[in-house]
C-alpha cells in the first residue's frame, strides 16, 4: 500500500489565492487601523485652535489624577485629594501612573496613542511638558485660569515661567525643586572648614584636599536624569550652557573647557567621583563630604543621615549671574478630554496650588512651596533648610532649551557625560558627538513642529 | 468531469486497491460529514485562532506597519518613510552597537548558563545528603522576580557599600564602577542573568541525566571506561536532545532579556540589547515609536532565523535515544 504526499497537498486554487489575498489585505488593513494618522499635519502646538469657553460648563463630578508621587508624596496627595472632594464634591481617582517622571510619561503617551483612559490632571516633569505641547497632548490653561480666577501672580514667577511658550501657560507648578548643595557638617568641621557651602567651585577645589573624612570630597549626582540638569550649574558659572535657545553650544570652547574641568576633578585631581545610585543616598551614608541633589531629597536626607546636614546655594563660577536651574514637576490637563473634565481638573490644580496645600506638600516632601503667600513658618521651624532652597529660587533661572525641550536630550547628555566622567573619554570628541545628536534631534523632531 | 471517490476501508479493514468511479456516489453523505467535521473544527479552533490573531498577529502586523513611520509617541500624526528606520538602524553606530551588545549578551549568557547548568546538574545528580534541598535552591533564582533580583544584586555590586566592594577591599582591590562603566555594566548584567537562569538549565540537564540508559553506562564501565570518558562519549552525546532544547529556549530568552537590564542599568549605557534599545527609543525619553518598532522587527526576524537554523541544521546533529 502506498501513501504519497500528493493526497494531502492541494495545488493552490484560484479561490484559495483570492482567499489568501483577502486575508492579507484584511490583515494589512487591520494593522493599519488605530495609531497615528499618516500624512496629516504635524499635530504640533497643543490643542488651542478653538479656545473653549468654560463659562457655561459644569465641572465633571468624577475625575482621575495621575501622579508619580514625587518625593514620596502619595499619602499627602491622598489627604489633599480628600480635602478637595470635601470642598468641591468632585471625586478624584488617585492613580499611581508610574514611580518616576519617565514612567508616568510613558503611560501618558501610550494613553494618547490609544486615545483612551486619559486623566483630568497629570504630573509632568520639566523635560516632558514641552513634548506634550508640540504633540498637542495638553491644553493651554489660560482660559481655565481666567474662568477660575487662579491667582497666578501669587505663584513664584520663575516656576510659572517654566511652563510658558508662545505666550500661553501649559502647566502650573507642583512638586518644584532646584538642585541644592548638601554638605556633611561633621566632615567640614573635622577639616577645619567654615560651616557653609562654598561660594564658588574654585573655593571648593581648594577645600577638597582637606575633606578626607569620607571616601571622596564631592560626589557628582548619578548620570540618569541628573547629569544634564545639575551640570548646567557648572556651565552657567563659566558663562556657557548646553544651548542658547535653539542653538546648541556644546562645542563652544568655554563649554569644552568647563567639562574638561569636571573631568579633571575626577581623574587628574581626584577629589570627585560619580555616584552610581542616588547621590543623596550616598551622601546620607557618609560616603562623600558633599554632593548636589534635588531639594526634593531634603527630607529623606535629613531623616537618613546620622550626621548634621548643611545645605547651601550651588557654587558659582567666575562669571556673574544665576547658576541654579529650576526643576521638578508641574500639573497639566490633557487636550483630548471633555471640557467638563478639563474644568474639574483645573479646579484640582487650583486647589493643589493653594497656599495651605503647597505648604502641606512641601512639609511632606521637601519640594518648595510654590506660592509666595504660603505661611511657611511652621515648615521652617521643622525643616529650616527649606529656607535656603526658597532663597535660592531668587537666583534660579529656567533651564537650557536643549535639555528640557529636545526629546531624549537628557539621555544623550547623560551618555556624553558618562563618556567624559566614567570612561575618561576625550571631552571635545564627546561634546562634538553630543552637539551633532542634539542638532539632529532638533531638526528632525522639534523644528518641523514649531509654528 | 469525473471524481475519484475517497478510498474506504472494507469490513476487514483493508483498503481496496482499486479506486471507484462515483456516479451516484455517497458524496452528499461524505460532504455532510466533512462539513460537520469542518464545523466542529471551527467551533473548537476559532476562539483560539481569533485570540491569536487579535493578540499576536495583529500587534505583529501593526508593529511592522509602525516601523515604516516617522512617529513620535504621543503624536496623533506620523509620516510614512518606508524603510528609513531600518536603514538608520543598520547604518548608525548606535544601532550597530546595540546589535553587538545583543550578540555578546546572548552568546555569553547562553553559553554560561548551559555550561554552568550542566556542571551543576552533574553535581546535583550525585547521591549526596541534602541533594533535594540543593536542587530546590539551585532552581529558586529562576522563579524569582527579575526586578527583585536586579535590585538585590545592585546592592551587592554597589562600589561604595556593596558586599562585593567590601570583599574586594579586604584583598586590597577597589571596586570597579559596575553601573557607570559601560563594559563593566555589561559584565555585571551577564553575571546576574547567568546566575538567575543557570538553575533552569541545571534542572533540565538533571532530568536528561536521570533518563540516560543505565545499561549503556554500566556496559561502558565494565569495559573499563572511566567517569570522564563515559561522560564525553556516552552521556554528553545522549544529552544532545536536552542540549538542543536548552539551546533554543535559552537563546530565545536571552534575546528577549529585559527586566534585569532595565532595573540594573536604567540608562542602557553598555547594556542596550535590542529589546532594551527598543524600549529606550520609545519610552526612555526619545519617544521614537517608529524607530522602536523597526528595532522590534529586526529582533523578531533574528529570532525567526535563529529558530529555523537551529531546527533545520543543529537538530540534525542531535542523537535521539
Amino acid at each position: 500500500m502506498k501513501h504519497t504526499q500528493r493526497s494531502t497537498q492541494q495545488p493552490l486554487s484560484r479561490r484559495g489565492l483570492l482567499g489568501m489575498a483577502s486575508a492579507g489585505a484584511g490583515a494589512a488593513a487591520l494593522a493599519a487601523c488605530g495609531g497615528p494618522s499618516v500624512g496629516g499635519d504635524d499635530g504640533g502646538g497643543g490643542g488651542d485652535e478653538d479656545a473653549t469657553d468654560y463659562s457655561d460648563i459644569e465641572p465633571a463630578t468624577e475625575i482621575a489624577f495621575w501622579s508619580s508621587h514625587p518625593g514620596g508624596s502619595k499619602d499627602v496627595e491622598a489627604e489633599l485629594l480628600k480635602q478637595f472632594t470635601e470642598k468641591t464634591g468632585i471625586t478624584v481617582n488617585h492613580v499611581t501612573a508610574g514611580s518616576n517622571y519617565e514612567e508616568i510619561a510613558q503611560r501618558f503617551q501610550t494613553a494618547q496613542a490609544a486615545k483612551d483612559d486619559l486623566p483630568a490632571v497629570v504630573v509632568l516633569s520639566d523635560v516632558w511638558w514641552f513634548r506634550y505641547y508640540i504633540n498637542g497632548n495638553i491644553a493651554p490653561l489660560d482660559p481655565l485660569i481666567e474662568q477660575l480666577d487662579i491667582e497666578i501672580s501669587d505663584y513664584r514667577e520663575t516656576l510659572v515661567e517654566d511652563y510658558q511658550y508662545e505666550d500661553k501657560q501649559w502647566a502650573l507648578p507642583y512638586g518644584r525643586s532646584t538642585p541644592l548643595f548638601y554638605y556633611n557638617k561633621d566632615h567640614f568641621a573635622a577639616a577645619g572648614l567654615e560651616d557653609r557651602a562654598p561660594e564658588t567651585w574654585q573655593e571648593f577645589e581648594e577645600w577638597a584636599p582637606k575633606l578626607t573624612q569620607g571616601e571622596v570630597a564631592y560626589m557628582y549626582p548619578d548620570l540618569a536624569g541628573y547629569a544634564g540638569w545639575t551640570l548646567q550649574n557648572v556651565l552657567w558659572g563659566q558663562g556657557t550652557a548646553w544651548s542658547d535657545e535653539w542653538t546648541m553650544t556644546c562645542t563652544d570652547p568655554t563649554t569644552i573647557e568647563a567639562m574638561q574641568w569636571v573631568q579633571d576633578s575626577v581623574y587628574s585631581n581626584g577629589w570627585a567621583q560619580v555616584s552610581s545610585s542616588d547621590s543623596a543616598d550616598t551622601f546620607a551614608a557618609g560616603v562623600c563630604s558633599a554632593t548636589i541633589a534635588s531639594t526634593g531629597s531634603l527630607i529623606g536626607v535629613l531623616e537618613a543621615a546620622s550626621f548634621e546636614v548643611g545645605v547651601g546655594f550651588l557654587p558659582a563660577g567666575p562669571v556673574d549671574g544665576p547658576v541654579c536651574p529650576t526643576g521638578g514637576a508641574g500639573l497639566g490637563i490633557p487636550a483630548e478630554i471633555s471640557p467638563e473634565e478639563q474644568l474639574a481638573g483645573a479646579m484640582l490644580i487650583q486647589f493643589m496650588g493653594e497656599a495651605e496645600s503647597t505648604v502641606a506638600f512641601s512639609g511632606a516632601t521637601g519640594y518648595m512651596p510654590v506660592r509666595k503667600s504660603a505661611d511657611i513658618s511652621e515648615l521652617l521651624e521643622k525643616t529650616p533648610q527649606i529656607q535656603t532652597a526658597i532663597d535660592q529660587l531668587e537666583v534660579a533661572r529656567t533651564q537650557d532649551y536643549a535639555r528640557v525641550f529636545l526629546p531624549g536630550a537628557d539621555q544623550e547628555m547623560a551618555n556624553s557625560v558618562g563618556t567624559i566622567l566614567t570612561a575618561e573619554g576625550d571631552v571635545e570628541d564627546a561634546l562634538t558627538d553630543l552637539q551633532a545628536t542634539l542638532e539632529e534631534i532638533y531638526s528632525s523632531q522639534v523644528e518641523p513642529k514649531l509654528s | 468531469m469525473s471524481r475519484t471517490a475517497t478510498p474506504e476501508k472494507t469490513a476487514g479493514g483493508a483498503t481496496p486497491e482499486k479506486t471507484v468511479e462515483s456516479k451516484h456516489p455517497r458524496r452528499p453523505r461524505t460532504s455532510r460529514r466533512s462539513r460537520r467535521d469542518a464545523l466542529v473544527f471551527l467551533a473548537l479552533a476559532l476562539p483560539n485562532i481569533t485570540l491569536i490573531a487579535l493578540f499576536t498577529y495583529r500587534p505583529l502586523l501593526t508593529n511592522i506597519y509602525y516601523s515604516m513611520l516617522d512617529w513620535t509617541l504621543g503624536s496623533t500624526s506620523a509620516a510614512f518613510i518606508g524603510l528609513d528606520n531600518y536603514k538608520e538602524f543598520f547604518t548608525s553606530s548606535a544601532g550597530l552597537t546595540s546589535l553587538r551588545i545583543t550578540i555578546i549578551f546572548t552568546l555569553v549568557t547562553v553559553g554560561g548558563s548551559m555550561l554552568l547548568g550542566l556542571l551543576l546538574a552533574l553535581a546535583l545528580n550525585s547521591k549526596i545528603p541534602g541533594v533535594t534541598i540543593a536542587r530546590s535552591a539551585a532552581f529558586a533564582p529562576y522563579v524569582l522576580s527579575g526586578v527583585g533580583v536586579g535590585l538585590v544584586w545592585l546592592f551587592i555590586f554597589d562600589p561604595s557599600f556593596g558586599v562585593l566592594a567590601y570583599f574586594l577591599r579586604m584583598i586590597g582591590l577597589s571596586s570597579p564602577q559596575w553601573v557607570l562603566d559601560p563594559d563593566m555594566a555589561l559584565i555585571m548584567v551577564m553575571v546576574v542573568y547567568i546566575w538567575k537562569n543557570l538553575g533552569y538549565c541545571a534542572i533540565v540537564y538533571l532530568g536528561g541525566l536521570q533518563s540516560l540508559p543505565t545499561d549503556v553506562l554500566q556496559a561502558a564501565s565494565l569495559d573499563g571506561a572511566g567517569p570522564v570518558r563515559r561522560f564525553w562519549t556516552i552521556s554528553l552525546p545522549l544529552l544532545s536532545p536536552t542540549t538542543f532544547f536548552l539551546l533554543i529556549t535559552t537563546m530565545l530568552n536571552s534575546l528577549q532579556a529585559f527586566d534585569l537590564l532595565r532595573i540594573m542599568t536604567p540608562t542602557g549605557r553598555g547594556t542596550n540589547a535590542l529589546i532594551f534599545e527598543s524600549y529606550l527609543q520609545a519610552f526612555g525619553g526619545y519617544s521614537r515609536a517608529g524607530y522602536s518598532a523597526a528595532i522590534s522587527v529586526v529582533l523578531f526576524v533574528m529570532l525567526i532565523v535563529i529558530t529555523v537554523v537551529q531546527i533545520r541544521y543543529v537538530e540534525k546533529k542531535v542523537h535521539y535515544a
